[in-house]
C-alpha cells in the first residue's frame, strides 16, 4: 500500500467523522458518542493486553471512580466542571498509583483475579456506602458543563466534537508511546520480564507507570460518561461492564489497540441494534463471542492482518517495525 | 481443521451482524418516508424496562399487560396499525438512557411506556425534563418525586407512588390492628424508604409510637443476622413489617420460617409488593394472615377485574398481578387518549392534555383519575392474605378511596414538597421526633387538629 | 454474640459447599471456570422443576446433579477440549458459557424469583436454651463435612486420586504411562459439575433460585477459593470460616462496608501470597 492511498483513506475517514452530525442522523450521532466513550476503556484494557500482556479486568472500575468524584463533587455543590473533571482525574491517578503497586506484583491469571477483586472493591463501596454514593439509588441530575455543549452550523452537537478530538488525540497518544522506546520495553517485559530485569531495567517501575496510563484512560472516559449519561450508578462498573470490556477486547483482538476499539464498536452495536429486535439478544452476543474465542483467537485484527499489505501495516502500527 | 473453514465460521456471524444493520437502516429510511407521506397507516408505541437479569419480571409482566391493552383494540389504534417498540434497559440507568435515546432517535417515537424500578424512574424523569417532546407513562417505577419534586408535564403515571399506597395502612396497623410498636425490616434504598416515609406518617399521626427501622442491602446472602436481632427485641415490638419486594422477600421469608420466628412475632405485616403473587406461590402457608396494601388486588369482584384476569390467563398462560395491570392500564389510557385525539403522536401536548382530564372507570383495579402533577387518585385496598381453596389469596378487607399520591395533606402539597427528601433516617424513628419534625413544616395548628380529631378524618 | 459466631459458622459451611466444586475444576485442570455460578443457578432450576412434579427432595437434588453434570460434560467435551491449554482462552469460553446460559435459563423459568421447597423434617429451628440454630442451617453443616471428607478421599486415599495428583504435576508423565488422564480429567469435570448442581438444589432451598444469583454464587467462590488457595481443600475450609465471619460480624456492626470488607483480605492475599493461604499454586 502506498503513501498517496494512504493518505486517502486517512482524510476519507477524517472528513466522514467530522461530518457526523451533518450526514447521518440524530440517533447515529448519540450512539457514536457513546461508542467512543466506552472506546476509550477498551484502549485503556488494549494497552496493558498489548503491551504488557497483562488482562485486567479493573477497567471500568476507574471509569465508576472519575464519574463519582464528578457525581458526588456537582451533586453536594461542592465543585463545577472544570475543577470536579480535575478532581476526578487526581482521585484517578491516586488510586491507581497505589493500585499499581500491588497489581505489579502479579501476572497471569493472578492478574486477572486481582484486578477482578479491586475492581469490585471499587463497586462494592460504591454500592454499600449509601451516605456518600447514594448506593444502589445512584447519583442522579448531573448536567452536561456549558463548555461541551455549543452549537456547531446551529446543531447542538458540541460533545461530539470534544469527545472525537479527546478520543483521537488519546488513541494518537498511546499508538506514538507504543512505538517510542518506552513501548519497547514494555513489549520485552511481556516477552521476557527476566531478560528485562537482566539487562537493568526497572520492570516494576515501567510496569506501574503503563497501569497508571491505562487507569487515566479510563479516568477519562469516565468524565465524558457521566457528563452524557447525566448518571452514576453502581451498575456501570460491575461485573458485566467488565466482561463487556473483555469480550469487546477479545472480539477485537487481544494484541490491538486499533482492534480494541472496532471491538467495542461491534459489541455496543449489537447491543443496539439487536435490542430492537428480540429481548435475548445476549445469548446471540454470547454465541459470537464463543465462536471467536473457540475459532478465531485473535479476533478481528488477526484476520485481517493474515492479508499481507495489511500485516505490514499492521506491525508498523502496533509492534512498532518498520516496513517488513 | 483448516484456515478457510475459521474465515467461514468468522465471517457467518459478521454477515449476520451486517444483514441486521442494514435491515435497520432500510427500516429507518421507511419510516421516514412514511412521516412524508402518511401513507401507511402504522404508529410505533416504545416500551422501556429491565427484560434481563434480576429484575427481568418488572419488565416483561408490564410489557404482557400492554399486549393485552393492544390485543383488545386488534392492535390498532385511530385506524392506525400500533408497532410496539420494546427496549430492554437491564435495571441499569446507563443503558436506560441508552434505550430512552434509541426509541426518541432511532424510532422516532413520542409515546413512551416505562420504565418499571424506582432508580431507572428517576433517571427517566430527569431525561423526560430535557426531552419536553416525548410523553413518558412510567411502568411500575414508584419512586415519589418523579410526579413530585420532578415532576414534568410530559410525565404521567398511571400507577402508583411508594407512600401513596401506604398512608392508610399505618393508621390501619394502629387503629384497627391495635399496634403501637412497629419493628420494619427495609432494603436501604428509595423506593423501601418511600414506603417506610409513608407507613410513618399514617402510624405516628393516628397514635402509634414506635417504628424501629433495621436497614439491610438489596439481594443479601443471607438474614440470619436479622432473624436474631429480630428475635432479641421481639418483647418491645407489636409487629414486624417487612418493607421490601421481589427475591430478598422470598430469602426473608425462608429465613422466618427457618428460625421460627411466628413464636416470637405472631404478626407480619407487609409493604405494598409483599404480597405480590409470584410471591405468594413461592411462600409457604404460614404466610396465611399477613397484611398488606395497595391500589390493586386481584380479587376485587368487579366485571372488569374477571374480564382482564381471564384474558390476561388466556393470553399468557399465568397469573395477572399488579405490574401486568399496570401495563395493561397504561397502554389502554394511551389507547383512549390516541382515538380521541385522532391517532397523531406528534402532539404530545394535546395527548398530555387529553390524558390529564381524563377519569378512568373502567380499570380493573376500579377508577382512577390524575392529579395537577400526573400521577394517578384511586382508591387504596387493605388486603390480607388468606387461604381460599388450599392456595394463598389476598382479599380486600377495607378501601380507602380515592387517594392522592399527598394522601392525607391535600391542601399542604406544597408544604409536604419543602420537607427534605424520603430517607432512611427521614421521617424519624419515634412519634415524638417526628412531631416536631412535623411542626416545622406544617405548623402547630396541624398537629393539634391531629390531636383533636384523634387521629385523621 | 454466640449467636454470631454461630451464623457465622453455618454461612462459613454454604460458602464452602459453593466453591467446592470451583475448587475441583481449578485445582485438577487449572480452569477458572467462570461458568459455575450458572451451573449452579441449571441445577437449582431443574431440582425446582422436579420438585414441582414428584415432591421428593432428594429426586430434586439427584436429578438436578445429574443434569447438571450432563452439561458440564458437554461443555468438557465440545468446547472445553478445543482450547485445552490456554488458560486465557478456557476462562473466556467458561465465561460465554456463563452469559448464554443465564439468558436461556430466564427463557425456560422465567424472571421470578423462587424458592425450593424442603422436607417438614428440616424446616423450623433447633432451640437449645438462648441459641436457635435453624434445621435446615445444620443440615447444610454435616452436608458440607460429608462432601469435605468424600473428596479429601477420593483424592488422598483411591487410586484414581493417585493419578489425578500425579496427572496434575506431569501431565505428559502420567498419560505417556498409558493412563487415559483425558477421561480422567472430563470425569474431574463433570464431578464438579455434579457438585455445583446439588449444592445448586440444597442452596436453591436455603436461599432463592433467580436470575443474577449464578454471578453472586460466583463470586462468592471465587473469593473462597483464592483466599484458602486454588485448589486446596483445607485451605477452603478456612477461608469458609474467616469469610463466614466476616459477613456474619460484617452485616450486624458495618453494614455499609461489609462487601468491602469481604474483599480486601483477599486483595491482601493476591498481592502478598497471590497462591492463597494453602495453596500450591500454578504457574
Amino acid at each position: 500500500m502506498n503513501q498517496i492511498s494512504k493518505w486517502i483513506i486517512y482524510t476519507i475517514v477524517a472528513l466522514f467523522l467530522l461530518a457526523v452530525p451533518f450526514i447521518m442522523s440524530e440517533f447515529f450521532t448519540t450512539m457514536m458518542v457513546r461508542v467512543l466513550y466506552f472506546s476509550l476503556m477498551a484502549v485503556a484494557f488494549a494497552f496493558l493486553a498489548s503491551q504488557i500482556g497483562l488482562v485486567s479486568l479493573a477497567i471500568p472500575a476507574f471509569l465508576g471512580l472519575s464519574g463519582y468524584t464528578i457525581a458526588i463533587l456537582e451533586t453536594r455543590e461542592i465543585m463545577f466542571f472544570p475543577y470536579s473533571a480535575m478532581a476526578a482525574i487526581v482521585v484517578v491517578l491516586f488510586v491507581s498509583a497505589v493500585f499499581g503497586i500491588f497489581a505489579n506484583r502479579s501476572k497471569g491469571i493472578y492478574f486477572i483475579m486481582l484486578t477482578l477483586i479491586l475492581g469490585q472493591i471499587i463497586w462494592a463501596v460504591a454500592r454499600q456506602w449509601a451516605s456518600v454514593t447514594n448506593g444502589v439509588n445512584g447519583l442522579i441530575g448531573i448536567s452536561t458543563p456549558d463548555a461541551m455543549q455549543f452549537n456547531v452550523f446551529g446543531a447542538n452537537v458540541g460533545f461530539y466534537y470534544v469527545i472525537l478530538f479527546t478520543f483521537v488525540l488519546i488513541v494518537w497518544a498511546v499508538l506514538a508511546l507504543t512505538r517510542s522506546s518506552f513501548g519497547m520495553k514494555l513489549k520485552g517485559i511481556r516477552e521476557s520480564e527476566s531478560r528485562m530485569i537482566m539487562l537493568g531495567y526497572r520492570v516494576s517501575r515501567l510496569k506501574w507507570v503503563a497501569f497508571v496510563i491505562s487507569s487515566l484512560v479510563a479516568g477519562i472516559a469516565g468524565v465524558f460518561f457521566v457528563y452524557f449519561v447525566g448518571v452514576m450508578h453502581p451498575s456501570a462498573i460491575d461485573l458485566d461492564s467488565s466482561a463487556m470490556v473483555l469480550i469487546a477486547g477479545i472480539f477485537g483482538g487481544v494484541y490491538s489497540i486499533i482492534g480494541a476499539v472496532l471491538g467495542m464498536s461491534i459489541v455496543q452495536t449489537l447491543e443496539v441494534v439487536l435490542n430492537a429486535y428480540t429481548q435475548r439478544y445476549l445469548i446471540i452476543i454470547g454465541i459470537m463471542f464463543l465462536l471467536v474465542v473457540i475459532y478465531a483467537p485473535k479476533g478481528l485484527m488477526g484476520l485481517i492482518y493474515k492479508n499481507k499489505y495489511m500485516k505490514s501495516l499492521y506491525d508498523k502500527w502496533y509492534k512498532g517495525r518498520k516496513d517488513s | 481443521m483448516n484456515k478457510k473453514f475459521h474465515y467461514f465460521l468468522f465471517t457467518v456471524p459478521m454477515v449476520f451482524v451486517l444483514a441486521i444493520a442494514t435491515a435497520c437502516a432500510e427500516d429507518a429510511n421507511d419510516d421516514d418516508n412514511n412521516d412524508g407521506e402518511a401513507a401507511e397507516e402504522e404508529m410505533s408505541i416504545g416500551l422501556v424496562g429491565p427484560m434481563t437479569g434480576g429484575f427481568a419480571d418488572y419488565g416483561e409482566k408490564a410489557h404482557r399487560g400492554v399486549e393485552l391493552a393492544l390485543d383488545e383494540v386488534d392492535n390498532t389504534i385511530a385506524g392506525y396499525e400500533v408497532n410496539l417498540v420494546v427496549e430492554d434497559s437491564q435495571a441499569d440507568a446507563e443503558q436506560l438512557t441508552t434505550s430512552l435515546d434509541s426509541l426518541h432517535q432511532r424510532d422516532e417515537v413520542d409515546v413512551i411506556i416505562g420504565p418499571s424500578t424506582g432508580d431507572e424512574g428517576e433517571a427517566a424523569a430527569s431525561w423526560a425534563q430535557d426531552h419536553e417532546d416525548v410523553l413518558i407513562m412510567p411502568g411500575y417505577s414508584a419512586a415519589e418525586d418523579m410526579t413530585m419534586r420532578a415532576a414534568s408535564d410530559n410525565l404521567i403515571r398511571a400507577g402508583w407512588t411508594g407512600t401513596q399506597t401506604i398512608y392508610h395502612f399505618g393508621k390501619f396497623v394502629h387503629d384497627e390492628l391495635g399496634h403501637d410498636r412497629i419493628a420494619m425490616v427495609g432494603q436501604n434504598y428509595a423506593y423501601p424508604w418511600d414506603q417506610a416515609a409513608g407507613f410513618k406518617r399514617g402510624f405516628y399521626e393516628n397514635g402509634g409510637e414506635e417504628v424501629h427501622t433495621i436497614w439491610h442491602e438489596t439481594d443479601i446472602l443471607d438474614f440470619s443476622s436479622i432473624m436474631n436481632e429480630l428475635q432479641s427485641i421481639s418483647d418491645d415490638y407489636d409487629a414486624v413489617l417487612l418493607n421490601s419486594g421481589g427475591a430478598d422477600t422470598i430469602a426473608f421469608w425462608g429465613a422466618w420460617e427457618q428460625y421460627g420466628m411466628g413464636e416470637y412475632y405472631p404478626q407480619l405485616l407487609g409493604g405494598t409488593n409483599v404480597a405480590d403473587i409470584p410471591i405468594l406461590e413461592e411462600v409457604t402457608d404460614n404466610f396465611e394472615g399477613v397484611y398488606s396494601s395497595m391500589h390493586y388486588s386481584e380479587d376485587l369482584d368487579h366485571e372488569e377485574n374477571m374480564q382482564f384476569r381471564e384474558n390476561y390467563a388466556d393470553m399468557h398462560d399465568e397469573e395477572a398481578d399488579g405490574i401486568a395491570l399496570q401495563g395493561y392500564d397504561t397502554m389502554r389510557v394511551i389507547i383512549d387518549a390516541l382515538e380521541t385525539t385522532g391517532g397523531d403522536t406528534s402532539d404530545v401536548n394535546a395527548l398530555t392534555d387529553e390524558i390529564m382530564a381524563m377519569e378512568v372507570d373502567d380499570s380493573p383495579r376500579g377508577s382512577f383519575y390524575f392529579d395537577e402533577y400526573g400521577q394517578a387518585v384511586q382508591d387504596i385496598y387493605i388486603k390480607e392474605v388468606q387461604m381460599v381453596d388450599g392456595e394463598l389469596e389476598n382479599q380486600v378487607i377495607d378501601t380507602y378511596e380515592e387517594v392522592s399520591q399527598f394522601g392525607p395533606y391535600e391542601g399542604l402539597e406544597e408544604e409536604y414538597m419543602e420537607q427534605p427528601n424520603n430517607s432512611a433516617d427521614f421521617p424519624a424513628d419515634t412519634a415524638e421526633e417526628y412531631f416536631e419534625e412535623l411542626e416545622e413544616y406544617f405548623g402547630q395548628e396541624y398537629i393539634d387538629e391531629l390531636e383533636e380529631n384523634d387521629g385523621w378524618e | 454474640m454466640w449467636m454470631t459466631v454461630i451464623d457465622g459458622i453455618t454461612m462459613a459451611a454454604l460458602l464452602f459447599i459453593i466453591a467446592v466444586g470451583l475448587n475441583l475444576s481449578f485445582a485438577l485442570l487449572r480452569v477458572a471456570n467462570l461458568a459455575h455460578g450458572a451451573l449452579y443457578l441449571f441445577g437449582a432450576y431443574v431440582g425446582y422443576s422436579v420438585m414441582s412434579y414428584t415432591e421428593s427432595w432428594l429426586l430434586a437434588i439427584v436429578v438436578g446433579g445429574l443434569a447438571t453434570a450432563l452439561l458440564a460434560l458437554l461443555l468438557e467435551f465440545f468446547l472445553l477440549r478445543k482450547v485445552r491449554g490456554d488458560n486465557l482462552r478456557e476462562t473466556l469460553v467458561t465465561l460465554s458459557v456463563a452469559i448464554i446460559l443465564a439468558d436461556v435459563m430466564i427463557v425456560i423459568w422465567g424472571g421470578s424469583p423462587m424458592s425450593i421447597p424442603y422436607p417438614d423434617l428440616l424446616q423450623g429451628p433447633l432451640i437449645m436454651g438462648d441459641v436457635i440454630v435453624p434445621k435446615l442451617s445444620l443440615f447444610i453443616l454435616g452436608f458440607a463435612i460429608v462432601i469435605g471428607t468424600l473428596l479429601w478421599m477420593l483424592l488422598n486415599k483411591t487410586k484414581i486420586g493417585m493419578i489425578i495428583r500425579a496427572g496434575v504435576d506431569d501431565y505428559e508423565m502420567v498419560a505417556a504411562l498409558g493412563t487415559n488422564i483425558r477421561l480422567v480429567f472430563t470425569s474431574m469435570f463433570v464431578l464438579a459439575g455434579f457438585l455445583a448442581g446439588i449444592v445448586g438444589v440444597v442452596g436453591g432451598s436455603h436461599l432463592i433460585v433467580s436470575p443474577e444469583e449464578d454471578w453472586r454464587i460466583l463470586t462468592y467462590a471465587l473469593l473462597i477459593i483464592i483466599l484458602g488457595g486454588m485448589g486446596s481443600f483445607g485451605g477452603s475450609v478456612v477461608a469458609a470460616l474467616i469469610m463466614g465471619m466476616i459477613y456474619s460480624f460484617g452485616s450486624l456492626y458495618v453494614p455499609e462496608f461489609q462487601l468491602f470488607l469481604m474483599f480486601t483480605p483477599v486483595a491482601l492475599v493476591l498481592i502478598f501470597k497471590p497462591k492463597g493461604l494453602f495453596g500450591r499454586g500454578l504457574e
